[in-house]
C-alpha cells in the first residue's frame, strides 16, 4: 500500500463522485435534515401554544400579547377568518379586541373578552393562553396585585427540543457521507467491474480501500462540520466539535467499506442499510426523549461520538470533560480496522476466485 | 392462449423474480415489523395537564378545583423544602407555588406578601408567565377585585368539537404516514423490477411471446399494485387502522397502491441501475411524504399540501381511523383520490410503453 496510489484512486474517486446522485444527496442531505428536522419536528415535540388576534382598535393587549415569550402570535384581518381558523385549530386560542378596548377598561367599564378556543387544543394550551391573556389584561387596565411575585429556578436550564434534534441531524449527516456513499461507491465499482480494472494495475486491495475511507472521511467531515454551522453549534468549542467530527467520520467509513464489501449487489446494499441503519442510529432517539434510561444508548458505538458532540455544542462542557467518552469512540475506530483489512482481504480472494 | 392466462404467467414470473431475493424479501418483511413495533411503542394518550405542586395555606382551598381536567393538575405538599425537592426531581411535578402561611391575612390587610413560582428545569416560558399570572388572579380574587372584563358564555369559547381529554395520541396520528411510508418503499421495489427487465432486456424476451405489449404492461401494473396492497393492508391491520371501517379503508388502501403503481412504472421505465432508481423514486418519494407528515401537525394544511396526490388518501385514513368519518364525510375525497390514481397509473403504463417500443 502507498500514499501515492491511494491518492490517485481518492482523486479518481473525488472526480468522477459527482456524477453520483448520491454524492450530491450527501451534501444536500444536511440542508433538508436541519430544516426539516428543526423546522417541522421541533414544532410536532414541543408545540408552543399558538394565539390569534384580530386587533380593531390598535390595542396595547396586542402589542403586549407579540412581545411574550414562548407563545407563537398571529394576527388576522377579520372575525370570520380568526373564528374559521380557530375551529380548524389552526391556532389554538382567538382573541378579538374591539375598537374602543383598551379605553374601556382603564374605564372600568368591562368590555366583553372574546378569546375563543378551538376544541381540539390541549387544555394545557388553553389555560395558559387564558392566563397569560388576562394578565396581559391587567397590565393595560394599570392594575398591580395586591402580592410580590418571585420565581426561583432549579436547576441548569435543560436542552431545548431543537437542540436536542442536533445530535439526529449530525448522524444523518456524517452516516450517509460516511458510510452509505462509500459503501454505494464500493459497490457499484465491484458491479461495474471497474475494480478489477484497478487491481490489475499496481494498486493493491488495500490502496483501494484507503482510498473509498479517505472519501468517506473527507466527506463526512464536509457534511458534518456543515451540519453544525448550520445549526450554530461549534459555540465555544469548534476545534474540540471539528476532531469529534473526524473520529466520527472515521467511524462510519470503516462501517461504510464493511458494508460494501460485504454487500454482493446495490440491491442488498440498500436493504441492508434500510434495516441495519436503526443499529447505529439509535442512540439518538435517547437525545431526543430524556426520560428514556440512557445506559441503553451506551450500547450503540455512535454514543461515544454522538455524546461528545452534545455535550460540547450544548451541553456547555470542555474537551477535558469529554475526552474519556471519545476515546472510546477511537478505540471503537481501533478495534474495527482489522476487521475491515480481514473483508478487504476476503474480497479480494473472493474476486479473484471468479 | 388467453390473455388472462398470458398476463398471469408473466405475475408469476415477475413473483418469483422478486422472492428470489431472499436477503431483499427478508429485510422488507423486517422494515414491516420495525413499522409496527414503531407504532406500538409510540405514547398512546396525550398529556395536555400541568402539573403543578402547592404549599402553604391556600393549598385546601386549589386542590378541589384543579383536579387535572382544566389543564393544571395541583398536588399538595407539606413544606416548602418538600416542594423544591419534588420540583427538582421533575417526575410528580414541573413548577411549585409556595405562598406564605401569613398570605389570607396578608392580602385581607392590604400588606404585600411575596408568593415564590418555583421553576424546574426546562419549564417552558409560557407556562411561567401563566402560573405568575395565576398567582396574581388568585390574589385579586381574595382581595375581592374582579375580572376587569365580562365573559363569554362558555357555551360559546370553544369552537369546533371540544376534543378535551380526548386528544387524538401521536400513535394514531402516525398511522397515515406509516401506511404510505409502506406503499413508497413498496413503488421502489416495482420500479427496481421493471428497471431490470429494461436493463436485461428480458422485456424483449417475453414479447417474442404470445404476450403483448399491452399483457406486458397490465402484468405490472396488476403485480405492482397486489405487492403495494397486500404489504399496506397487513400494516394497516397490525397498527388497528381498518378496524373503525374496513371496508372504506381497504377502499383507501387499494386506490393508494394503484397511485404508488404508477409511480413504480414511471421510476422503473428510467431502465437505469438500483440506484438511478432509487434517486428517481426519491423525486416522488420526498413529495408525497409531506401530507402523511402534515397531518401530524394540528390546523389545515397548506393549499399546496392539500394538492399533493398523497393528501386525500392520508387525510382518509386520519378521519376514518381516528375520528370516525364515513363514505359520504370523504366521498369527495375518495373521488380525488381515485383520479390522481388513474392519472398516475396512466403516466406510468404510457412512460412504460414509449420505453419499451424504443428497446
Amino acid at each position: 500500500m502507498t500514499l501515492r496510489r491511494t491518492w490517485t484512486i481518492f482523486a479518481r474517486t473525488m472526480r468522477l463522485g459527482p456524477r453520483s446522485p448520491f454524492f450530491w444527496w450527501a451534501l444536500v442531505l444536511p440542508v433538508l435534515f436541519t430544516f426539516l428536522v428543526q423546522g417541522v419536528f421541533g414544532d410536532l415535540f414541543a408545540p408552543a401554544p399558538t394565539l390569534a388576534i384580530v386587533d380593531l382598535g390598535n390595542s396595547e393587549v396586542a402589542a403586549g400579547a407579540e412581545a411574550l415569550d414562548g407563545i407563537e402570535v398571529s394576527r388576522v384581518d377579520d372575525v370570520e377568518t380568526l373564528t374559521t381558523a380557530v375551529e380548524a385549530h389552526d391556532f389554538d386560542a382567538g382573541l378579538i379586541l374591539r375598537d374602543g378596548f383598551d379605553e374601556a377598561l382603564r374605564a372600568g367599564t368591562r368590555p366583553l373578552l372574546e378569546l375563543y378556543v378551538a376544541g381540539e387544543s390541549l387544555a394545557s394550551n388553553r389555560v395558559v393562553l387564558a392566563v397569560t391573556t388576562l394578565d396581559l389584561i391587567r397590565t393595560v387596565e394599570g392594575s398591580t396585585p395586591p402580592i410580590d411575585v418571585s420565581v426561583v429556578s432549579l436547576g441548569e436550564e435543560a436542552a431545548t427540543i431543537t437542540a436536542r434534534t442536533l445530535p439526529l441531524i449530525a448522524m444523518m449527516a456524517v452516516a450517509v457521507a460516511g458510510a452509505f456513499v462509500p459503501a454505494a461507491n464500493l459497490v457499484q465499482e465491484k458491479e461495474d467491474q471497474t475494480m478489477n480494472a484497478v487491481l490489475v494495475t499496481p494498486a493493491t486491495i488495500g490502496d483501494f480501500f484507503a482510498a473509498k475511507a479517505l472519501m468517506g472521511v473527507v466527506l463526512a467531515i464536509a457534511t458534518g462540520v456543515m451540519t453544525l454551522a448550520l445549526n450554530n453549534a461549534f459555540g465555544s468549542q469548534p476545534l474540540a466539535l471539528t476532531l469529534v467530527i473526524v473520529v466520527a467520520a472515521i467511524m462510519m467509513a470503516e462501517l461504510g467499506l464493511l458494508l460494501g464489501s460485504w454487500a454482493p449487489d446495490q440491491n442488498a446494499m440498500f436493504a441492508a442499510w434500510k434495516t441495519g441503519a436503526i443499529l447505529i442510529i439509535f442512540p439518538v432517539i435517547f437525545y431526543l426523549f430524556p426520560t428514556l434510561p440512557q445506559w441503553i444508548a451506551q450500547l450503540g458505538p455512535t454514543y461515544y461520538f454522538l455524546n461528545p458532540l452534545f455535550e460540547l455544542a450544548i451541553g456547555g462542557a470542555t474537551f477535558s470533560d469529554v475526552i474519556g467518552t471519545l476515546l472510546v469512540a477511537l478505540a471503537v475506530c481501533v478495534a474495527l480496522l482489522p476487521v475491515v483489512v480481514w473483508s478487504a482481504r476476503r474480497l479480494e480472494q473472493r474476486m479473484a476466485s471468479v | 392462449m388467453s390473455r388472462r392466462k398470458i398476463i398471469g404467467a408473466i405475475i408469476t414470473k415477475d413473483l418469483v423474480a422478486f422472492t428470489r431475493d431472499r436477503f431483499f424479501v427478508a429485510m422488507t418483511v423486517l422494515a414491516i415489523v420495525f413499522y409496527i413495533v414503531f407504532f406500538w411503542v409510540l405514547p398512546s394518550s396525550v398529556d395536555e395537564t400541568i402539573e403543578i405542586g402547592v404549599t402553604g395555606p391556600i393549598e385546601s382551598l386549589f386542590l378541589g378545583d384543579f383536579g387535572g381536567d382544566n389543564g393544571v393538575a395541583m398536588t399538595g405538599y407539606a413544606n416548602r423544602a418538600d416542594l423544591m425537592g419534588a420540583v427538582e426531581d421533575g417526575s410528580e411535578v414541573v413548577a411549585g407555588l409556595a405562598f406564605p402561611e401569613s398570605f389570607f391575612d396578608d392580602v385581607a390587610t392590604g400588606k404585600r406578601a411575596t408568593v415564590e413560582v418555583i421553576v424546574g428545569t426546562g419549564l417552558p416560558p409560557e407556562i411561567e408567565q401563566a402560573l405568575t399570572g395565576m398567582v396574581g388572579e388568585i390574589a385579586f380574587a381574595l382581595a375581592g377585585s374582579p375580572l376587569p372584563v365580562e365573559q363569554l358564555d362558555p357555551q360559546q369559547v370553544v369552537l369546533g368539537v371540544d376534543r378535551t381529554g380526548d386528544q387524538i395520541p401521536l400513535r394514531e396520528q402516525m398511522r397515515p404516514l406509516l401506511a404510505v411510508l409502506v406503499l413508497l418503499v413498496e413503488s421502489l421495489a416495482l420500479a427496481a423490477l421493471v428497471a431490470e427487465e429494461i436493463r436485461a432486456k428480458t422485456v424483449q424476451a417475453v414479447l417474442v411471446t404470445p404476450a403483448r405489449l399491452t399483457d406486458f404492461l397490465a402484468s405490472k401494473a396488476i403485480m405492482g399494485t397486489l405487492l403495494a396492497f397486500s404489504q399496506v393492508v397487513l400494516i394497516m391491520a397490525a397498527i388497528r387502522a381498518l378496524d373503525p371501517n374496513p371496508a372504506l379503508l381497504l377502499t383507501a388502501a387499494l386506490l393508494g397502491s394503484i397511485m404508488v403503481t404508477g409511480i413504480g412504472l414511471i421510476a422503473g421505465s428510467s431502465g437505469g441501475d438500483f440506484m438511478q432508481v432509487l434517486f428517481i423514486g426519491m423525486a416522488f418519494l420526498i413529495p408525497l411524504m409531506i401530507p402523511a407528515l402534515a397531518v401530524l401537525f394540528p390546523g389545515s394544511a397548506a393549499t399546496w399540501v392539500q394538492i399533493i396526490p398523497s393528501y386525500p388518501l392520508s387525510t382518509i385514513i386520519v378521519d376514518v381511523s381516528s375520528f370516525g368519518a364515513g363514505w359520504a364525510d370523504v366521498a369527495g375525497r375518495l373521488v380525488l383520490l381515485a383520479g390522481w390514481c388513474l392519472a398516475l397509473l396512466a403516466i406510468g403504463v404510457e412512460i412504460l410503453r414509449r420505453k419499451v417500443q424504443t428497446i
